[in-house]
């Protein structure tokens, strides 16, 4: 009996212990200060450093902390004004100067001029800065005075006047780093032109942003910018349900519905290209797949056995769209449409009869057919990464349909890093993943010219995974590369992407689009990018964060204790109670003494 | 205990540390990968950057070559850097062990207090109401699935009750300093605490019962009895002493296995400690931070198994040797 007493106050002060001090934990700080807390999960921010990052959401820190020279408009990307206020063009289109905005600042106080700029494109094209060079490497700036610079390429170059994606860095902090040092540095000094810079970074927890009171448009409504890294999906989507954040991203596909149909809430399906394709080797790296793939008639067979509208529906439970071609933009005008009869619609009878016309007949009864003649069975390897969701239903699928058309296929599980290394020694025959391009269309195309091919010399240095070649698509695209006129542009990256997805070589299953939410209580501004498709933050410029303002009504923040607070304090209460009754109880007399 | 008894454990130990560090290289190269073209893919990287990232990841040179600045890098505790944060591995483990030490080591503690008591009161009145509530109820919490009980407590007392937080370690937008972010943390700290407290205490509850019945058997304590002392006096003094040694080396072998964290509970509360990282590190694969974080975690355990040991060998004479 006593020893039930014991244990029991023991457990009680233990529980009051802890709820006393959740209780005040929980009590408001009655802190006035606007935050804006954005979730993410399955992915985090690997550096600061807009040279060197690589993961997705770094670029939504670097939007915001550094300005451009010139912005993208959230309706469409085109060029507007961002740190120079106008530009004028010249040298046959090659020379574009501009003319910086009056007072510019860094939030450090120090003036930003034309020796900032000319800095960050010299130095990233000299030193091939990793994510500036795909739109530096061709561009001279060169100052005129502290407010106008004059930025000229090399060739003519249909990115111009646009430099919204080159992030211009301050010269007094960054220049005083070498080429060695200036990829090494995490980045965090705080000091940036754009409406937000950094505060704080946790790695693996969150990153912290304020208003830039120096901003060139002003100092912002909202206070701080909190993006928090969540490593349960769920637990996110209740964080953003119960108003511990205000928007999520990468919401999981079971929990979009719900939140769209949720009071309160907007659930939006960001399109910025991204896309998914079941790659077959295209035979032009270092190692020839299964000769049956050489063919392009079993190529094409294959296509036309892959329902995609079915792993649309079934793998991503239908959100995003069944897609042909290749999406080589965030600008969907430059994905070409591929006409109905050419495209691989989903159809066993057309299959099976492309592959007995070719004469790759089952000869033996097995349910595989063989090279014509007999011979090798068409049993292909197909490549799954095993971290990735979608991937294993997908193979399940495409293994389904192959059996059906008389193709076996063989899964092997694999990480992303092993299959970049078999990609790149061409030991493969299959395999799925997926792209997020840029706005501009270049680097996307450019990937799929011969010359990105891995070579023996170096296996692991490629950008063509499709292991396909085709000297008129690297025809066409130099042709595209100098072209001005955008029109004409299209036509020419739309005639390279058909000749891509006619060669049933990269064979897209769908446009697979970001998943977001956000509350409509605390915040409005929200801005869609390009506009009615896009994401509302992540995009390629992320202006909502700009543009964000508290909603008036709402209550953020303010005094009290809160329930936790009241029902911690008479547990604790009730516990001390207990426990001090006990020790007054405990009596030692001299019979317990040995 | 002697010198020699000491110096053999130790001596024992240093072995297997040993053995630890060169498995620990080949364990991560037994699959061929380029974490260089895998981390950097779609960048238009140049063939200079490629050997200059190669190089800072070291990667370039032989096997052998590798092993051999491997070895020299490890002598100095330097274990390379990250690739995905190209932070030393060595900052990236030290700034997530503590929320780890953190964590555990608070579940630690409650779960062998709680365990140890339950396993008591079961134990001293076996075949009461006592003794089959609380086992059964040991028996429970041991079977169950951690991952599942974090979500449950997730779900009931962050999301419908709204009493904590639903993750991390502390609110990312407060600027509380000392006491005040003390409190935060530990708010933040109860659930995921809470989770792997019940999840551990009923191994400590089941093994000191199973012990404590053996020594109720004891002759020393019929004597005791014999010679007029209470009950609770014949427990405390004579039976519990003796029958907690296994539960000491249960404890101190736990220990070892504290900074290997608790990955399923670290991920669902998106508690930033090592099983985390370590999760993270799969994903790259990181395989500098894996080797840095694994050769951390089986120190832990040799340094711990070697304090259970020495403090068995200590506690009862009966298993000193030489």
């Amino acid at each position: 009996m006593k020893t039930a007493r014991r244990m029991l106050a023991v457990l009680g002060a233990a529980a009051a212990v802890l709820l006393a001090v959740t209780a005040a934990a929980a009590a408001d700080d009655s802190d006035k200060k606007v935050v804006f807390s954005v979730g993410i999960t399955s992915t985090n921010f690997d550096t600061l450093n807009p040279i060197m990052g690589y993961s997705a959401v770094d670029f939504d820190v670097w939007n915001t902390q550094y300005g451009t020279l010139t912005n993208k408009a959230a309706k469409d990307f085109a060029p507007i004004p961002g740190l120079a206020q106008s530009w004028q063009v010249s040298n046959g289109g090659k020379t574009y100067t501009y003319t910086l905005r009056d007072g510019l600042t860094w939030s450090d106080g120090t003036p930003l001029t034309s020796k900032d700029i000319v800095f960050t494109i010299n130095r990233s094209r000299e030193e091939e800065w990793q994510n500036y060079s795909a739109f530096t490497q061709n561009l001279t700036a060169r100052a005129i005075d502290d407010k106008t610079v004059a930025v000229t390429s090399s060739i003519p170059d249909p990115k111009l006047p646009g430099l919204g994606d080159v992030y211009i860095l301050p010269e007094h902090i960054w220049g005083k780093l070498d080429a060695k040092e200036i990829v090494k540095y995490p980045g965090l000094d705080g000091v940036g032109s754009g409406p937000f810079t950094t505060l704080e970074f946790k790695r693996g927890q969150f990153v912290r942003m304020k208003a830039n009171p120096s901003y060139w448009a002003g100092k912002r409504p909202v206070d701080e910018i909190v993006f928090r890294i969540f490593n349960n999906a769920d637990a996110m989507v209740a964080a953003l349900k119960k108003g511990e954040i205000d928007a999520a991203h990468n919401v999981p596909s079971e929990a979009f519905d719900g939140l769209g149909t949720t009071a309160g809430m907007v659930a939006v399906q960001g399109n910025q290209g991204g896309f998914d394709e079941i790659a077959i080797n295209g035979g032009a790296g270092l190692q020839k797949p299964h000769p049956a793939l050489l063919d392009r008639r079993v190529r094409v067979a294959m296509a036309h056995a892959i329902d995609r509208k079915v792993l649309l529906d079934r793998v991503w439970l239908g959100i995003g769209s069944v897609a042909q071609a290749v999406s080589p933009s965030a600008d969907p005008a430059w994905t070409p449409t591929i006409p109905p009869d050419e495209q691989f619609d989903f159809n066993l009878v057309k299959a099976n009869k492309i592959l007995d016309d070719a004469g790759y007949k089952d000869t033996n009864g097995d349910g595989i057919r063989e090279m014509p003649g007999g011979g090798e069975p068409l049993d292909f390897s197909y490549y799954v990464r095993s971290e990735s969701e979608v991937a294993p239903p997908v193979a399940e699928f495409v293994g389904g349909w192959m059996k059906k058309i008389g193709i076996k296929i063989t899964q092997k599980p694999t990480t992303a890093d092993q299959l970049t290394t078999i990609i790149g020694k061409g030991t493969y025959d299959m395999f799925h993943w997926s792209w997020t391009p840029y706005v501009d269309p270049d680097p996307q195309i450019s990937y799929f010219r011969c010359n990105q091919i891995a070579t023996a010399a170096d296996p692991g240095s490629y950008n063509n995974d499709a292991n396909w070649c085709d000297p008129v698509y690297d025809a066409l695209y130099k042709q595209q590369n100098v072209e001005l006129d955008r029109s004409k542009r299209l036509a020419i990256v739309h005639r390279m992407l058909t000749r891509l997805h006619d060669a049933a070589s990269y064979n897209v299953i769908a446009l697979t689009p970001d998943l977001q939410a956000y509350r409509t209580d605390r915040f409005t501004g929200w801005l869609r990018q390009p506009a009615l498709v896009g994401p509302v933050i992540f995009s390629n410029t992320s202006p909502t964060y700009a543009s964000l303002a508290p909603i008036a009504s709402s209550g953020d923040g303010g005094g009290g204790i809160g329930t936790a607070g009241i029902v911690g304090i008479v547990v604790a209460g009730l516990a001390a109670i207990g426990i001090v009754g006990w020790l007054l109880s405990r009596r030692r007399s001299a019979d317990e003494r040995e | 205990m002697t010198f020699r008894l000491v110096g053999l454990k130790v001596l024992g130990a240093l072995a297997t540390l040993a053995f630890v560090v060169v498995f620990n290289f080949f364990l991560f190269r037994v699959v061929d990968s380029d974490p260089v073209a895998s981390l950097f893919r779609g960048r238009n990287l140049t063939a200079q950057q490629k050997v200059e990232l190669r190089s800072q990841f070291g990667l370039d040179g032989t096997k052998l070559e590798q092993f051999g600045r491997y070895l020299q890098q490890t002598a100095n505790l330097n274990f390379g850097r990250s690739y995905t944060s190209n932070e030393p591995v060595m900052k990236e483990i030290a700034s997530r062990a503590w929320p780890t030490i953190a964590l555990v080591g608070v579940s630690t503690l409650l779960s062998t207090v709680f365990g140890v008591l339950i396993g008591i009161a079961a134990a001293w009145k076996r075949g009461s109401a006592t003794d089959y509530s609380a086992t059964g109820l040991t028996m429970a919490t041991y079977a169950m699935p951690d991952f599942w009980l974090g979500m449950l407590l997730l779900t009931t007392l962050a999301v419908s009750l709204g009493l904590f937080p639903v993750g991390g370690i502390s609110d990312p937008s407060s600027d509380a300093t000392g006491f005040a972010k003390l409190l935060d943390q530990a708010h933040h700290m109860f659930l995921p605490a809470l989770t792997l407290t019940i999840a551990y205490l009923g191994e400590y509850a089941l093994v000191m019962r199973s012990s404590l019945l053996d020594t109720m058997r004891e002759d020393y304590l019929t004597l005791a009895r014999a010679k007029g002392l209470r009950d609770v006096v014949v427990r405390n003094r004579h039976a519990v002493p003796n029958a907690i040694l296994p539960v000491v080396t249960l404890i101190a072998i736990n220990f070892g296995f504290v900074l290997s964290g608790a990955i399923a509970v670290e991920t669902i509360f998106s508690w930033p400690g090592l099983g985390l990282l370590t999760y993270d590190a799969l994903r790259g694969p990181d395989l500098p931070l894996l080797q840095g974080l694994f050769l951390v975690f089986s120190a832990s355990v040799i340094f711990f198994n070697l304090v259970a040991d020495l403090l068995y060998a200590y506690l009862d004479p009966r298993v000193r040797t030489g």
